[in-house]
């Protein structure tokens, strides 16, 4: 919460956590103006310096390659989604502060991934699971079918018990367009900014199924505003990653490229925003699903 | 979010930034009275700026309990809400069985299969079988058919009606309490009176009718199925722009899952096949196409196996995949039986 008191004769300032770049320059002009009204005698030297920590309050933190690596060996966690062969692929499970994308065709079981790792997530204790419904395929039933699974050596009442303890981390909010998502990102931002955390109320995964299912409606066209809004909304994405340690999972669908082989929706564009990138492909008639990595910040195509 | 975002006028802006105020935080928890006196404004200008803030920011909403986000409802919830939810039976019990009930509303269910398989007899079953009587176990409700291709005959429904209509009372004629008091509702007039009709000649039309739905359900309460017959079938011909169609259609499916949400129903597409040429071979799927098909929840294929017509379930997060074998009869939607095979014409 900030509010900029006009210095009167020492450039004193309150200043808020996350400051506005764009601004800062009219903010620092201002401020050098009145320093140069106000203490007339100083030189343009110990001006500027009296401005400089000011300035350097209103962006982010420079960070050091030691104080980045502390960070992400202490605050990002790997969230294991409960599928051995995902974690294995993955190098732990889900990053937190990273975003990762699923790709597959039609029921290729990228919904099941998710309501698993939901469930698998909410079960060990990791926080709070936020799903984002776009095509009403969350299931609680096909959770809770889960949970039974995961849950089989209990009995009666401690089954019951924990069915109720995982089933209410994980919350469901159904959105059907894009500005909705918007809303709600930023929404999610606000609260977790002022929010008290104490450790078990605190997100950690936010799944998205499917972003692509809002960006095809305002993809294409002739003007580049869908593009906008997908590159603004993977960049919100990654921030409320980076920033609050929660890791974000989404799925996207496959469209028909050249010669009819299917590609990743949501065009160019899209690919250079998340930071893995996973395709499943169902064999027709089995159970069996196939991962693969399209995309990985660290490890190597397989 | 940025002041830049808020619908206020660019000199109101302009002050704002000027005088420091550049993130919604440093705006939260200001008073109008404040605020007038750091952008020397008037006191009204200043409160009429506070008040386009989105609702999450306001200082009532910091202290307001721990919601991590306002309308999201927890699993724990969701699941003792479906538990109590009925779903529309299609007449056939072993279809029934493999779609977990029935229809489930709140879901968006495709149904797709070659022509003569029995799309549109479903579309009529189903449009029927959301209207009997909660005292039979229905939900009675109202539909709303919206039809593109023309094949919704009357008289067809009236002989679906009028066998609803008789099975239930067979099944139900220990109860004699139950049938006295559903006297009126149990005629096949007032199940025709129910079924809302919608005739669609062009695809701006079939976009039209879907978002004048959502005003029409606001003033119709009980309409718990809403059928399109042959969603796809303005949308394969004479199309020339394939990537405005995409975005069309995407537009189209959104909007009805957010119906299908907001107003409790089923929604129910009925899909035609084409021919895909893949891996040498030509093979049947569902119109439309790739991106068409992550619009529904679940997805049924209907298709011939030998004589005898069968149901698959081809997509559904929470259904597993099966078949189950069903006929059409005079009836209307049954369970297979040896009689009703395929004809072949001579």
């Amino acid at each position: 919460m900030a509010e900029f008191n006009e210095p009167r004769s020492k450039a004193t300032a309150s200043v808020s956590s996350s400051g506005n770049p764009t601004s800062f320059l009219s903010r620092a002009s201002k401020c050098a103006k009145t320093l140069e009204e106000g203490n007339r005698s100083l030189s343009d030297d110990a001006g500027f310096a009296q401005v400089q920590p000011m300035m350097e309050d209103w962006h982010q933190p420079w960070l050091n390659g030691v104080e980045l690596l502390e960070d992400s060996n202490r605050n990002k966690h790997f969230l294991p989604t409960g599928y051995e062969g995902i974690d294995v692929l993955l190098g732990g499970g889900l990053c937190e502060g990273q975003l990762t994308e699923i790709v597959g065709s039609s029921s290729s079981g990228k919904t099941q991934v998710c309501l698993y790792s939901a469930a698998h997530v909410a079960d060990k204790h990791f926080g709070v699971v936020m799903f984002l419904d776009t095509c009403n395929s969350f299931s609680p039933k096909r959770i809770a079918c889960m949970v039974d699974q995961l849950s089989s050596s209990f009995s009666g009442e401690a089954k019951e018990r924990r069915l109720k303890r995982i089933m209410s981390n994980i919350f469901c909010h159904s959105i059907f367009d894009i500005f909705a998502l918007l809303d709600v990102l930023h929404q999610l931002e606000f609260n977790l900014k002022h929010q008290v955390t104490s450790g078990h109320t605190k997100i950690c995964l936010l799944i998205i199924d499917s972003i692509s299912s809002l960006l095809t409606p305002v993809l294409g066209g002739k003007g580049s505003e869908g593009r906008l809004l997908m590159v603004s909304a993977g960049i919100i994405l990654k921030k409320l990653a980076n920033e609050h340690n929660v890791s974000v999972l989404v799925t996207n669908h496959m469209v028909g490229g050249e010669g009819g082989i299917l590609k990743p929706a949501l065009g160019e564009s899209w690919k250079s925003i998340p930071h893995v990138r996973l395709q499943l492909t169902h064999d027709q008639g089995s159970n069996i699903c196939n991962v693969s990595i399209l995309k990985h910040t660290f490890m190597n195509h397989q | 979010m940025e002041i830049a975002n808020l619908p206020i006028s660019p000199s109101q802006r302009a002050k704002l930034l000027s005088a420091g105020y550049t993130t919604l935080t440093s705006l939260s928890a200001v008073s109008p009275f404040q605020l007038a006196r750091d952008l020397n404004i008037a006191l009204q200008e200043a409160s009429d700026i506070l008040k386009v803030m989105p609702e999450f920011t306001r200082s009532e909403s910091l202290h307001g309990g721990n919601a991590i986000l306002k309308g999201a409802q927890t699993a724990w919830d969701m699941l003792s809400e479906e538990q109590m939810q009925k779903h529309i039976t299609t007449g056939c019990e072993n279809l029934d069985t493999i779609l977990g009930g029935g229809i489930h509303c709140k879901e968006v269910t495709e149904v797709g299969g070659v022509p003569g398989i029995g799309k549109t007899q479903l579309g009529i079953q189903l449009a029927v079988n959301v209207q009997i009587p909660v005292e039979y176990g229905g939900l009675h409700g109202k539909a709303v058919y919206i039809d593109t291709e023309g094949s919704f005959m009357v008289e067809r429904a009236h002989q679906i009606a009028e066998g609803c209509i008789m099975d239930m009372l067979d099944k139900f004629r220990h109860h004699q309490k139950v049938i006295l008091a559903c006297q009126e509702q149990m005629q096949p007039n007032s199940f025709l009176a129910n079924i809302f009709y919608f005739r669609i000649c062009s695809y701006t039309e079939q976009i039209a009718v879907i978002n004048y739905l959502g005003k029409f359900l606001a003033e119709q309460k009980d309409v718990k199925i809403i059928i399109i017959d042959s969603v796809t079938f303005h949308f394969r011909q004479d199309f020339d722009d394939l990537a405005r169609r995409t975005r069309v259609l995407s537009g189209m499916s959104l909007e009805l899952m957010k119906l299908a949400k907001t107003y409790n129903l089923a929604v129910v597409l009925l899909n035609q096949v084409t021919t895909k040429f893949t891996e040498g071979s030509f093979q049947l799927t569902l119109a439309l196409g790739d991106s068409w098909s992550h619009a529904c929840t679940n997805r049924v294929i209907l298709y011939w196996n030998g004589n005898d017509r069968h149901a698959y379930i081809d997509k559904s997060p929470s259904l597993r995949s099966a078949s189950a074998p069903f006929s059409v009869t005079s009836k209307g939607i049954r369970n297979a039986t040896s009689q009703c095979k395929r004809v072949r014409m001579m």
